[in-house]
């Protein structure tokens, strides 16, 4: 449902709460199917709002973001997937550790995704913001 | 940190005041758009306004989050509550306002998902701390809510639906008029939960202006009024009365049905049946889907019916 809607109907993403709404959806849905799926969430929210200087807010089109120093570290969508924006070359390198993919939107650039299923995938996830939040811290 | 005790409290106290603002807004927004509007629903029952369904339910998930941000609950806690929030928001449409079970029914997912929607986004606003971003938030909300009041509603609907009938013109007429009961089982599943399916047509006469009536298998009447009547070709009637039940007063109004009838030449008729009704439920887009469905149940139901009539006698 998520990629055909991303697809189908992704330029209403602009109208103002819309993308907010889609992604509560997103949320209730994913305790039929997953009902770890907001823990593992909430945990890696909070594990990464505890890293220096970081800050938490909404994404623009839905889900939560992650930010350092005004920049966004990475968000995630209330199905579980992870998107984090990385340079070309930092991506080639993660893809070779990671069981990560090409934005499902943005195949063709630096964006990555990951989805989170498991406790595992959980801790992943983290291990990548972390990679992100590095990296930008650095820069 | 607070205590278990204060913790259930601010919780309680997180529904029941989501739940108070929204029986105000609903309330004053309904008659304020009824007076606006300046038309008669027929009952004083009123307009609910996509604001009622959309904007109020967020504001309650707000309030909700005012209460609960404190608490440092889990996001599952969150949608836990505000599911319990929009069950107690649905009892209380029931007992006050005398919604019926099935609109209520089709109504509740939209306010849970955005009931959710406002509690976590307003969650997120009270942790940042950040008085710009809420006003802003604050105001936007308050001006969808106002222009949303002072904007037209009006909703006028068609929902159209062909059968083929394996019997000549002149014997599906008389069916089209009016029919025996239909005893056949329930397919849809609305119908199956008790919602109210057509039964039986009779009429007091064979000429346009006279009477006809459809009975639904709760014992409702729709009275009728033939506007059209041109044997094997076209039926239309008007709707003068329709029963006063919750899950139809100040919701919709049937205004008018028809059926067209089409000789294919090959011994068999084509059946088009038209139903026009007037939504007073917001936002549009949702309520369509389900009235939709259902005038197009209630369509095939009969249709069908009106087909192994006219093929029992060929």
């Amino acid at each position: 449902m998520f990629d055909w809607v991303v697809k189908n109907v992704g330029f209403l993403k602009h109208v103002p709460l819309l993308p907010h709404i889609f992604d509560a959806s997103l949320k209730v849905i994913s305790l039929l199917y997953n009902k770890n799926l907001p823990d593992y969430i909430d945990e890696i929210e909070n594990e990464v709002r505890a890293w220096p200087t970081t800050t938490v807010q909404a994404h623009k089109f839905g889900g939560i973001q992650f930010n350092i120093n005004n920049r966004e570290v990475g968000h995630i969508h209330s199905n579980g997937l992870l998107d984090i924006l990385l340079s070309r070359e930092q991506k080639a390198l993660l893809m070779q550790q990671y069981p990560i993919e090409d934005h499902h939107v943005f195949k063709n650039s630096g964006w990555i995704s990951f989805w989170i299923k498991t406790a595992a995938d959980k801790q992943i996830a983290v291990e990548l913001l972390r990679c992100s939040y590095d990296l930008k811290q650095g820069c | 940190m607070a205590t278990a005790p204060q913790n259930e409290t601010r919780i309680v106290y997180g529904i029941l005041m989501a739940n108070l603002v929204a029986i105000v807004l609903v309330g004053a927004g309904k008659y304020l758009v009824t007076y606006l509007e300046g038309y008669e629903t027929g009952n004083g029952s009123g307009i609910f306004i996509f604001s009622s369904f959309i904007i109020v339910p967020i504001i309650m998930g707000a309030i909700s989050a005012w209460y609960w941000h404190p608490l440092q609950l889990k996001t599952r806690a969150y949608i836990g509550w505000s599911a319990v929030s929009t069950l107690i928001a649905c009892l209380a449409s029931f007992i006050f306002l005398k919604e019926g079970v099935i609109c209520l029914l089709i109504v509740s997912p939209l306010m849970l998902v955005f009931t959710v929607t406002g509690a976590l986004l307003a969650r997120m606003v009270y942790n940042r701390k950040n008085n710009t971003l809420n006003s802003s938030l604050v105001g936007f909300v308050l001006l969808v809510l106002l222009a949303d009041t002072f904007s037209s509603h009006k909703n006028l609907q068609l929902v159209s639906d062909t059968l083929i009938v394996n019997a000549p013109i002149e014997k599906v007429w008389p069916h089209v008029v009016e029919y025996k009961p239909i005893t056949s089982k329930e397919n849809y599943w609305l119908f199956k939960i008790g919602m109210p399916s057509p039964v039986q047509s009779t009429v007091d006469g064979y000429e346009a202006g006279a009477g006809r009536k459809c009975i639904f298998s709760n014992g409702y009447v729709f009275d009728e009024k033939m506007v059209v009547f041109k044997p094997n070709d076209e039926l239309t009637f008007d709707i003068i009365s329709q029963p006063h039940d919750p899950e139809i007063m100040g919701h919709i109004d049937i205004v008018r049905g028809q059926f067209i009838l089409k000789n294919n030449g090959d011994g068999t008729t084509t059946v088009i049946g038209n139903s026009w009704y007037k939504l007073y439920v917001f936002p549009g887009w949702y309520f369509n889907l389900w009235s939709e469905s259902i005038t197009r149940n209630v369509h095939l139901r009969v249709m069908e019916h009106i087909k192994i009539l006219s093929e029992q006698d060929v």
